[in-house]
Formats: structure tokens, sequence, C-alpha cells
């Protein structure tokens, strides 16, 4: 108990440098929560982009057919499986496609794209397609309508009810197969790969060009009600698709590269993290010891009076203790406050597109209670670490040398 | 008259160099008996504080024994040795050297906690030596709200609570008036003559001088002269 009141003390004598370095250690500790939760929410946002604009959480497909989108490869029984999806009251929503390459033309150029075939009503609950309309209208079901990305429609030169004619090999046959459709409505998804490459029509009218039944798709999206199922081999649907000639797969397994940007973002966190706790732990250092030798006579006569060498390392480790203490509630208390205030307002990153996805949103902070009970362990932990090498040396004084030292 | 402290032959050498070795001790033999009031005197630089420090265990010897009843310190190392000063030696300093963030009170009280000595018989023991060094009311006031006579009494007190059979104090009467040095002097005599206790100072003060029992002279770290009163 003495020791913890001669440390608290201690801590005060001298006020200036106590301040600044707990603002050094809390300043780290609120610049680290921030950095987590501006990580963990551009996560949220990537993930949002990839599952919500047109992946889905999960997708149903041949086995092979995402290798190459062979149009050859698809599912005969689509009334089953959507029976299955229907039953399943994990899922929020599905949607059936026929998607196929294509060259799309106007009346002014061409450009190779991809026509997804999409169930009107089924899409809207499980992508963002009905969303992305910025000009005209979303598919009513009509085997005319036509939807197209905006810089596509820019390069085509059309416009609003002008024609666009599809060209692709029909499915099973190879030939050559042509319809015409008129523009009903113009997307911007933010996502140039969308944006320049994808046109949407009702899924009947698809599959009449390709020369498929109704019972034919090529894929099924998916959207669970709790997106952490996507993430979870054992999620029933993946057991129960995942056969010889069919395959589910998450939005993980869907999009590797993301996988990989979401472990550089761990990463990236860690290193963060690692960079600030060594700053704060070199200034804990530096403090210590500037505090120690000012001290430095007043430890030769505690010494000379007899007070042990652990127990002059105890005070150090005590007043480092405290330290970190203090600074952990400042730093948690800034944290909070300024994650708050990022988590409603968000920090503004423009636009931008990373790995192929478009933010351009800002990013909206996220809490963790990791942030408000790890970190702060951890701040704890290295100011303690930080504060051996000092202690040792405090320990170590030779009580003579000491008392000469200073007089 | 039994020895409380006793060197045999004891040095200390500053550097390993021949030419530049400094002998701040060389090869002292004294022995001081209980209850003397012993002043080790003579110039500066010439051995009085690293002896002191010596025979308080704040230093090792480069050779020789030190002694503390029976016991020789100069073998003994860290958290023993500590506990060792704290139970049979008592210090005073030049400039008082009190913890600056204790009140009186406490800084009397510190080595007692360091003793484990139980928190009513702490009290009683630090309003005991408050009263015996004159600064009754004065214990709630840190160090920097004392005058350096003042200071040097809590600094007194400090060595005594402990009842340590030594008591060092090197040039306790350096940083004061004169008129504060007496009585300083005074009360540490009284104490000596009271309760018996051993003092041993480093000085060069006429005062001390005076009222010291036996005077050891001490010149470039060899014994000039040892008289007893």
């Amino acid at each position: 108990m003495q020791t913890i009141k001669l440390a608290f003390r201690n801590l005060f004598r001298n006020t200036r440098r106590t301040v600044l370095t707990v603002m050094l250690i809390a300043f780290s500790l609120t610049a680290l929560i921030l950095v987590d939760g501006a990580m963990r929410g551009m996560l949220t946002l990537m993930v949002e982009n990839v599952t919500g604009t047109i992946t889905g959480e999960a997708q149903i497909h041949l086995v092979g057919y995402r290798e190459n989108l062979d149009v050859d490869l698809y599912m005969d029984d689509s009334d089953e499986i959507e029976q299955i999806l229907r039953q399943d009251s994990s899922l929020q929503s599905y949607s059936p496609r026929v998607i196929s390459g294509g060259m799309i033309s106007s009346s002014y150029n061409v450009s190779a794209g991809l026509l997804y075939g999409i169930d009107a009503e089924l899409e809207r609950g499980t992508s963002k397609v009905s969303d992305a309309v910025v000009r005209g209208e979303y598919l009513s079901g009509l085997d005319s309508e036509l939807l197209i990305g905006r810089s596509m429609a820019d390069l085509l030169e059309v416009d609003l009810g002008d024609r666009i004619v599809i060209t692709l090999s029909e499915a099973g046959s190879g030939d050559l197969a042509q319809a015409l459709f008129r523009i009903t409505g113009v997307l911007n998804f933010g996502m140039r790969e969308l944006d320049d490459n994808f046109v949407f029509v009702n899924i009947d009218a698809a599959r009449a060009v390709l020369g498929m039944s109704e019972q034919q798709t090529h894929e099924f999206a998916i959207k669970f009600n709790n997106p952490l199922d996507a993430e979870n081999p054992d999620t029933a649907i993946f057991q129960q698709f995942n056969k010889e000639e069919i395959e589910a797969m998450g939005w993980l397994d869907l999009n590797k590269e993301i996988s990989l940007v979401i472990e550089l973002m761990a990463y990236s966190s860690l290193i963060v993290g690692s960079i600030l706790f060594l700053l704060a732990s070199l200034g804990v250092i530096n403090s210590m010891f500037m505090s120690i030798y000012e001290r430095i006579y007043e430890f030769g006569v505690i010494k000379a009076i007899g007070t042990r060498p652990a127990a002059i390392s105890r005070l150090i480790l005590c007043e480092a203790l405290l330290l970190a203490i203090i600074s952990c509630l400042l730093g948690s208390l800034l944290g909070f406050a300024l994650g708050s205030w990022t988590s409603t307002h968000g920090i503004a990153i423009g636009e931008i597109e990373f790995s192929g996805i478009a933010f351009n949103n800002n990013i909206l902070t996220e809490f963790h209670v990791a942030q408000f009970t790890q970190f702060p362990f951890y701040v704890v932990l290295l100011t303690i670490v930080a504060a051996i090498y000092p202690a040792r040396f405090a320990a170590k004084i030779v009580p003579s040398e000491a008392l000469q030292r200073s007089l | 008259m039994t020895a409380v402290i006793a060197t045999k032959e004891v040095c200390r050498y500053f550097g390993d160099d021949e030419e530049t070795m400094v002998k701040a001790v060389d090869k002292v033999s004294i022995e001081i008996e209980r209850g003397e009031f012993t002043a080790i005197v003579g110039p500066s630089g010439s051995g009085k504080t690293t002896l002191l420090h010596l025979l308080g265990g704040l230093d090792n010897p480069t050779s020789g024994s030190v002694e503390l009843s029976g016991t020789n310190i100069a073998e003994m190392s860290g958290a023993v040795l500590s506990d060792f000063r704290r139970d049979h030696i008592g210090y005073i300093f030049q400039s008082y050297n009190l913890i600056p963030v204790f009140s009186a009170e406490e800084n009397i009280e510190y080595i007692m906690l360091l003793q484990g000595v139980e928190a009513a018989e702490r009290k009683r023991r630090v309003a005991d030596m408050l009263q015996q060094v004159g600064l009754e009311g004065l214990g709630n006031r840190r160090p920097n709200k004392l005058s350096g006579g003042q200071q040097q009494r809590v600094a007194i007190a400090r060595a005594m609570v402990s009842h340590p059979e030594i008591i060092l104090a090197d040039e306790p009467t350096a940083n004061l008036d004169s008129k504060t040095g007496i009585a300083l002097l005074d009360l540490m005599k009284e104490l000596n003559e009271k309760h018996n206790m051993t003092f041993v100072f480093s000085t060069h003060d006429e005062k001390i001088m005076n009222r010291a029992s036996r005077l050891i002279h001490i010149h470039d770290g060899e014994i000039e002269l040892d008289e007893r009163k």
C-alpha cells in the first residue's frame, strides 16, 4: 500500500513530464482504437460491397462453372433447388440467374459484355441491381427490357429507350443467336467491372435467347439472415449442396483475393499497433529514466536506510502501472468519444477503388469489445515491460555512488 | 566495553591503474565501542566520508573487513545487506534527504514499514520521536514546508526510530546555521547519553569536535591520530 502511495505521489512530482507521457501513451491507444475501428468499418463496407452488389453471400452452381462461365454448365433442376432454398429458414433471399458472355451492340458501337438474366423480384432482395438504377426503371418482367451500366451506355452512345442487340452462343448447340432489347434503365454500381461490362435482362428472355428451358439455371445467389453463416462451412446449405455435380460456396471462397485483402488488413492493424506501441514504449523508458536520474540521490538514501533492491524495482514498476492505468483510462475515453463521432459521421475517403471494390461512402468506424479490453491490457503490459529495464537500473544503484553523484 | 564497530586493515581504492589509483581509505583498523560519540575528522578529500560509507555498508571495501556487532558486512550484498542496514544502522545525511512526497511523519514511519512494525506501534513511535526532536504539531508537513533545521530533526528522528545500534552522520550540520547546528548537536548528545546510542560523525565542524568523546583524525585515507577525551 505504501509503495502505491509513494508511486502515485512520485508520478505527480513532475506533473508536466507525467502529463506528456500519459498523453503519449493515451494518444497511441486512441489512435489504435480508431485505426482498428476504421479497419473494421472498411472491412464491413468491403464485405457489404462484395456480397451486396451482385455476388451475394453464397452461390450455387455446377462444379467447374465458375472457372470460365461456360454456358453449357447449367443446373437442370431449378424447381427442386428453389424448393429447398425456399424452405431454408436461415436464408433471407435467393435469386436464380442465367449468365452468358456476348456481343452487345448499338447503332453506333459494339462491346463485349456479360448478360445476366435475372428474376426481377427475387433479385431485388438479393443484390443491389434495383438500387443501382440511376435513370429509367428497374425490370418489370417484360421480355424486351434491358438494364445497362452507365459507362457501357456511354461507350455504345445509347440512352433510355434505345435499342441494343445482343449476340451470343446458345447453350448446348453453340449456335449463334441474337435478340433485340430496349434500354429501360441505366445503372451505376460504382464498380468499374460492373458498369463497364454488365447488362441485365429478365431471366425468361435470357433463357429464350440461350435456348435454355425454365428448369435450367447457371447460378443461384443467396443471402443469409445471419451473414456469418456464409463464412461457416457447417451451414446447412453448404452441407446440402456440395455434392458431386453441384457446389455451394460462401463469398470468402468466391472471392479469394478479398480473403487475402482481409488477412492483409489484419496485418496492417498489427503493424500500426506495433509501431504505436513501440513509440509509446520508448516514451515510457525515456520518462522513467529521466525520473530515476532526477531522484538518484533519493534512491541512494532509501537504499541506505534499508530498502531492498526488489522493493525499489517494485516502486518503479508500480509507477509504470499507475501511469499505464491513467493513460488507458484517458486513451479509452478519447477513443470512445472520437470513435462515437466517426461511427456516425464516418471518415471521408472520397471515391476510391480498392482491389476492384469501390468505396464511395464515408468509412464508419466500428467499436469492438477488444478495443477497450485487449488493447488497454496490451498497453499496460507493454508499459510494465518497458519499465523493467529502468526498474532494474534503479534497483542496482549503489548507495555510496548515488549519494556522491548529486552532492 | 564491547566494540560495536571493528575494522581490520580496511582499504577502499578507486581505479585499477597503479599510477592513477586513488587510495581513499588505506589499511584503517579501528574499534568503536557502544555509546561512543565519535567524530571522524579531516580536511576535504581525506577519506572520512568513504570510511563512513564503509562502516555503514554503503560501499564495499577493496580489502579488509568491517564488522558491526560481530558480523562482517563486507561479505554481505543485496537484500541481506539492505536488511542489516535497516535493522542495525541509522543514517543522517548532510542535506537531510527526506522523501519529498512524504510528510515528516511518513518519512519517520517509512523505515518501520520496511521492518514490518505494526501500525499502532508505528504511530506511537512516530509521535514519541516527533516529541523528542521537538517537532510536535509539524508531523503533517512535507519537507518543503519545513526549515533546514526542522528537516534535519526529522532526519534524526528517522535515523533513531528503528532503534539502531549505531547512527552514522555525514556532515550533519554542514547546511545549518550555527545556532541550529548547536541545538541539533545538543539533541544528538542528549539522545546518545539517554539511550547509550553509538554515534559516528564525519565532519570538520568544530562544534561537533568539541562535543565528541573521541576524535579520529584521518588524512589521505590513513588514520593520523585517534584520541579519546
